[in-house]
């Protein structure tokens, strides 16, 4: 018996620790983009992008190259490459209040940072960062919350 | 060496009971080659014994021991359980955990590495206004261009590499 109540404090803050860590967690949706103006296809899951960017921009194809779920933690990066890890988004969570997740974002080309931002992410709202180039068209970057 | 027949009565009744040791069995077998009285006393112990354990032996047998231990296990059912706030107050006082409290520190400890833990991941936990989706934007190469499409709940972040301003319509 002495020997298992040690054991049962010690895991009991571990897991403390644990939930409060889990708890940190945030769940984002992260779909890689290829828009262009070769064919005038567009996936039927980037709908709702190409009515967004219709009003900005003219591109007649859009494709739909990733859909990731992230499990963003805090202060643990994430990373999604493109082109054969030419182009690289990192994000990280580095705040949590309630409903809003705040993410800095770096873009990376050939190891090269072409973009750094910080954003605040809620339900309900979506984040297009685009602009990267690639031969026939440019990357854009959708980020949702899923939480 | 010989021993006097009362010197030798207490390992008598040791061997009798055969709890003697090996030593003393030897010293009262010897003492019993030489000696009439003490063998007779033994037979008569023996003859006591025969006399006491065959009647013994008839009481049990007549006994039904499994029907007296289904009665006690009826009588244990048949107690009033205890009500559920007795029962926990019987395991508090039971339970070594609560009654050294020790779960007090433990609770201290864990409660103020939680509370460390929290403040460390989310320092910047200050409440934010809705309007405001993108803190900063910077990019040391190209430029950069933020617009927000409320309707839509959608912000764009575009970065203009090289002549691709002309894919803006106006």
């Amino acid at each position: 018996m002495k020997r298992v109540v040690p054991l049962i404090i010690f895991s009991s803050i571990l897991f403390l620790l644990f939930t409060s860590v889990a708890l940190g967690q945030v769940q984002t949706r992260l779909r890689v983009i290829r828009a262009s103006n070769v064919g005038s296809n567009v996936d039927a899951s980037l709908r709702d992008v190409h009515k967004d960017l219709g009003s900005l921009f003219s591109f007649t194809s859009y494709r739909l190259l990733r859909d990731e779920n992230l499990n963003l933690s805090p202060n643990q990066p994430v990373s999604i490459s493109a082109r054969e890890g030419r182009i690289i988004i990192e994000i990280t969570l580095v705040g949590l209040h309630r409903s809003v997740s705040e993410l800095k974002i770096r873009v990376t080309r050939e190891g090269k940072d072409t973009l750094n931002t910080q954003i605040r992410l809620s339900p309900g709202r979506t984040v297009l960062i685009g602009g990267p180039k690639v031969r026939d068209g440019v990357i854009i970057y959708a980020l949702s919350a899923n939480f | 060496m010989k021993y006097s027949c009362s010197s030798i009565s207490r390992l008598k009744e040791k061997y009798f009971d055969q709890e003697a040791t090996d030593k003393e069995k030897l010293l009262v077998e010897n003492h019993l080659q030489d000696c009439a009285a003490c063998q007779d006393a033994l037979k008569s112990m023996e003859e006591l014994r025969a006399l006491i354990k065959s009647p013994v032996e008839e009481a049990l047998q007549k006994e039904d021991f499994p029907w007296v231990w289904q009665n006690i296990e009826r009588k244990i059912r048949l107690q009033e359980k205890q009500p559920w706030w007795q029962s926990i107050r019987s395991w508090l006082d039971i339970s070594p955990l609560f009654k050294r409290k020790v779960w007090i520190p433990a609770a201290a400890t864990a409660a103020v590495l939680l509370f460390i833990t929290t403040q460390i991941i989310f320092k910047n936990t200050s409440s934010y206004p809705d309007a405001s989706v993108v803190e900063y934007v910077e990019s040391e190469t190209n430029n950069v261009m933020v617009y927000d499409l409320e309707k839509a709940k959608v912000t764009v972040i575009w970065l203009f590499e090289g002549s691709e301003e002309e894919a803006l319509p106006s």
